[in-house]
């Protein structure tokens, strides 16, 4: 008999804002978060846009502050977002009277992030100072010299992919397993997957999870812009990424954090926790297919919703809302329709499917999290958020995308989809608690 | 309850390309640590590694996907290598291996997968972009203060000539995310089951080793390619573990005694790259198609340290709890466990606060250990994978390998001087990351 797994708090740090219901207003209303960027000075890229966190700054009341010198974006993101979900879940913060109440053994961190940006004037200073354009290569022994000289150790660090959840782990002390996943735009989904699965079998009973990534940096906009995956719609930002709609012509790179608190439902009643949500449905699968498409019959994201279905022994009759991965790329949408219709059958156009991204752009590893957090709240107050800037149909995508309007409707299932560069579909489904 | 045993092993390290040459070079106690050659170390205080041994990717890839081989970073290209090696020691027909088969497995012996079946979690570093390709095309774009101009970067003053950015390769962002070695592998061998990347540095492998496990447990899978890969030797990757006070400075006469893990003479330790990928079966999938068996899987741990980049806390407690956790699922106890595989970088702090972990663990029962970083070095998220291959081995021969530059112990540690033959029933392999996440894996031997 596996252990129920519930959600007992959220936290979020998004393109719209720092706070649950701020940021949940907002996309009830369907606001944007997309404006033209600030972080670095985009103004010749293709992309001069994006759904940035403005004006960040790290909270001040970190537990051990001090030891966070130096960290990413991201994880600062993280320990933030992290921070509301452990007050909203009641949980002891470290070395208050009431942390023995907890045992740090069985609290465990899982997380989706990804690798922080470089350090970019150090790093193209140090490289461009030692290029000989006459040999086409480095000289190493100046480069070595450089490098040595300018980069600083602590910031060099910060940027391993393991960082966030080391500083988790640090700021919580959380003693469990601590694991890390780095499946593209997936990531997230599947790290709050495979935390449920820790819980089930009695791994933690208590889990950090979801994910914090910032790719808005020069290196990580060319990448993107290279691939020609991101909306070169500069000339009305707030309206550059539409998914779904016939005019959607690529995603809008954003940044954030969301973490949820995961417990095993006898330890969150045996503290009396308040219960937000349950996690019923996981299921994941790799397309095996191309590095850089999907699946054109979408058969990797059929296999993961099936068996995220087949998990909570749910039929698609029961799904009330499906928070759709929804990128605004031509091909995602379609795919990702293709692939609803192929499981959902005739019931497909019974099911109503909003894209948050419209609004908050796509927060890469942590886009899972928010997406979770979104099916949180509108199993909370029975009311799901548009998919705002649709206007024009697309004969391919011809289901319900909830167009620019939040609507009340009765939620008690909620499901969201992954899907990563690299083939890996995760879907998850959350459970009104009863 | 089903249980999962170890039918394949693929490993690429300084050894060699082969699991093979890892086992070879372990029992033979060689070091294969030398002069880092891959690039001019010479500004670098620390200027040895192990490296991998010249291979072409073009060889162990079926010839379909050739022309993705160009947008393989280092790490993948090993993980691709290890994969190969991997599923043939197997026997396991995929769609790659029958590409090359011509389309007819050669005998009876080889077993046709299910690509539904299969799933594939590999553990990755943190990738860096390669220093020349990318300066090649920041050159043009250099500006008056020796910065990258953004604006020569983005877009060209000259409409006939290509931005900085357009002479970078259109996928050029792929060849470095961290969840393509997985992806690469995933598509050469079809493996369409579950599939997850793993980035906790040196403990990688073994955490994807356990999510596999239970995955396959779960039934959602039945066989799954595991393990972990990564190149620390890259500039960058030197650079930032120089300034991190991490490595040897006094190896560069004699490479080959640099590495001294669990020695009281660790001064550091050395980069290196490679990895591991091992197949895991259900056991009586595996024993339905007559594989052959290395080991059983049999216990899984994990903690953190909780103490950021500070490690681990000088008593191992959290590695200790790692440990203790693996064998209470495995089922066991000390006294059953024989040897024991443990990181050891040779950084002094790290090696005893683990050697305080299995002294804490197994008290006066003194199992054996051996570090094998130090013939190897440090593969990042490759090492437990290749840990994780040295314990397999030693289970399915019975074999003990001697530990290479470790004459003198820390903590009163048994640890043999000579490969030896002995009765294995469990081996141990315990990591502790540089970031504090601790894995560990109680191998059986199947008999």
């Amino acid at each position: 008999m596996r252990n129920r797994v519930v959600i007992t708090g959220i936290g979020w740090v998004t393109p719209l804002g720092r706070t649950i219901d701020e940021v949940w207003a907002k996309l009830l209303a369907g606001e944007s978060g997309i404006a033209p960027t600030t972080l670095f000075d985009a103004r010749f890229f293709p992309t001069q846009f994006a759904a940035e966190v403005k004006n960040y700054q790290l909270p001040e009341n970190l537990r051990s502050s001090g030891k966070h010198e130096e960290i990413s974006r991201a994880t600062g993101f993280a320990l933030d977002a992290a921070h509301q979900a452990w007050r909203m879940a009641g949980l002891p913060m470290p070395g208050s009277k009431e942390s023995s109440t907890v045992d740090p053994y069985s609290v465990a961190v899982y997380m989706g992030t990804g690798d922080a940006a470089l350090d970019f004037d150090n790093f193209t200073q140090a490289a461009l100072g030692s290029w000989n354009q006459e040999a086409r290569g480095m000289n190493m022994a100046q480069w070595g010299q450089r490098a040595l000289h300018s980069f600083n150790a602590l910031r060099e660090i910060e940027q391993e992919p393991a960082m966030p959840i080391s500083h988790l782990s640090m700021e919580f002390d959380a003693r469990g397993p601590a694991i890390n996943c780095l499946t593209a735009c997936a990531a997230s989904t599947q790290a709050l997957g495979e935390a449920a699965e820790l819980i089930r079998r009695g791994d933690a009973e208590v889990i950090i999870s979801g994910g914090a990534h910032s790719m808005i940096h020069p290196f990580g906009v060319t990448g993107f812009n290279r691939l020609t995956a991101l909306s070169t719609f500069n000339e009305n930002p707030k309206r550059s990424c539409r998914p779904f709609d016939a005019t959607r012509s690529g995603f809008v790179i954003g940044e954030g954090a969301g973490v949820l608190i995961l417990e095993s439902l006898s330890h969150a009643q045996a503290r009396g926790a308040k219960i937000l949500a349950e996690v019923v449905g996981y299921g994941s699968s790799a397309d095996a297919y191309r590095v850089t498409d999907q699946h054109p019959e979408g058969r990797g994201a059929i296999v993961a919703i099936e068996s995220a279905l087949r998990d909570a022994e749910m039929q698609t009759t029961d799904i009330d809302y499906i928070n759709a991965h929804g990128t605004g790329t031509k091909e995602n949408d379609s795919t990702e329709t293709f692939a609803i219709k192929g499981v959902f059958k005739e019931h497909a156009k019974q099911v109503p499917i909003s894209s948050i991204k419209s609004m908050m752009g796509h927060l890469i590893a942590a886009a899972g999290a928010v997406e979770a957090i979104t099916c949180v709240l509108c199993i909370r107050d029975q009311i799901i958020p548009p998919t705002a800037n649709y206007s024009v149909p697309d004969p391919e995508c011809d289901l319900d995308y909830v167009p620019n309007h939040a609507r009340k409707i009765k939620v008690d299932v909620a499901m969201s989809n992954s899907f990563g560069f690299g083939g890996q579909n995760d879907t998850l489904i959350l459970r009104k608690f009863r | 309850m089903r249980r999962v045993v170890i039918t394949g092993i693929g490993a690429v390290c300084p050894h060699g390309l082969t699991s093979g040459d890892l086992w070879k070079g372990l029992t033979e106690m060689r070091s294969a640590i030398a002069p880092l050659s891959a690039f001019d170390p010479v500004a670098f205080p620390s200027r040895i590694a192990g490296q991998v041994p010249a291979f072409k990717t073009m060889d162990y890839v079926p010839k379909s996907y050739r022309k993705a081989t160009k947008i393989m970073a280092r790490d993948i290209e090993l993980a691709v290598l290890a994969a190969d090696g991997a599923v043939r020691d197997a026997h396991l027909v995929t769609r790659g291996v029958m590409e090359t088969f011509g389309g007819k497995k050669p005998d009876e012996s080889w077993f046709e997968v299910d690509s539904r079946r299969i799933g594939c979690n590999i553990g990755a570093g943190l990738i860096c972009a390669d220093l020349n390709e990318l300066a090649a095309a920041m050159a043009p774009a250099k500006g008056d203060d020796g910065r990258l101009s953004l604006q020569k970067w983005g877009k060209s003053d000259d409409p006939t000539k290509p931005s900085g950015m357009d002479l970078l390769t259109p996928l050029w962002l792929l060849k470095y995310l961290p969840n393509m070695l997985a992806c690469h592998v995933s598509i050469i061998h079809d493996t369409q089951g579950p599939s997850n990347t793993i980035t906790c540095q040196q403990a990688s492998a073994g955490l994807a080793l356990a999510e596999a496990c239970r995955t396959i447990q779960r039934g959602h899978a039945d066989i799954a390619l595991v393990g972990g890969c990564e190149s620390m030797v890259h500039p960058m990757g030197l650079m930032r573990w120089t300034l991190l006070n991490r490595l040897t400075t006094q190896g560069n006469q004699h490479p080959e005694m640099a590495c001294r893990p669990m020695d009281q003479a660790a001064s550091g330790t050395v980069i290196a790259e490679g990895g591991s990928v091992l197949i895991i079966e259900e056991l009586q999938h595996a024993l339905a198609r007559g594989g052959k068996i290395y080991a059983e899987v049999a216990g899984l741990g994990a903690s953190s340290s909780a103490r950021g980049i500070a490690g681990p806390d000088p008593a191992g407690e959290a590695m200790a709890v790692a440990i203790q956790k693996s064998m209470k699922d495995a089922g066991t106890n000390p006294a059953e466990v024989q040897m024991v595989i443990p990181s050891g970088y040779a950084i002094a702090s790290h090696d005893r606060a683990e050697a305080s972990a299995i002294n804490h663990v197994f008290g006066s029962l003194r199992p054996q250990v051996v570090a094998i970083r130090g013939g190897l070095g440090d593969a990042g998220a490759g090492a437990q994978a290749l840990d994780l291959a040295a314990a397999a081995m030693a289970l399915h021969h019975q074999t003990v390998p001697g530990a290479v530059n470790c004459t003198n112990p820390i903590g009163g540690l048994h640890v043999p001087q000579q490969t030896h033959t002995a009765a294995l029933q469990h081996v141990l392999v315990s990591t502790g990351s540089i970031a504090g996440q601790n894995s560990a894996v109680v191998l059986r031997r199947y008999a």
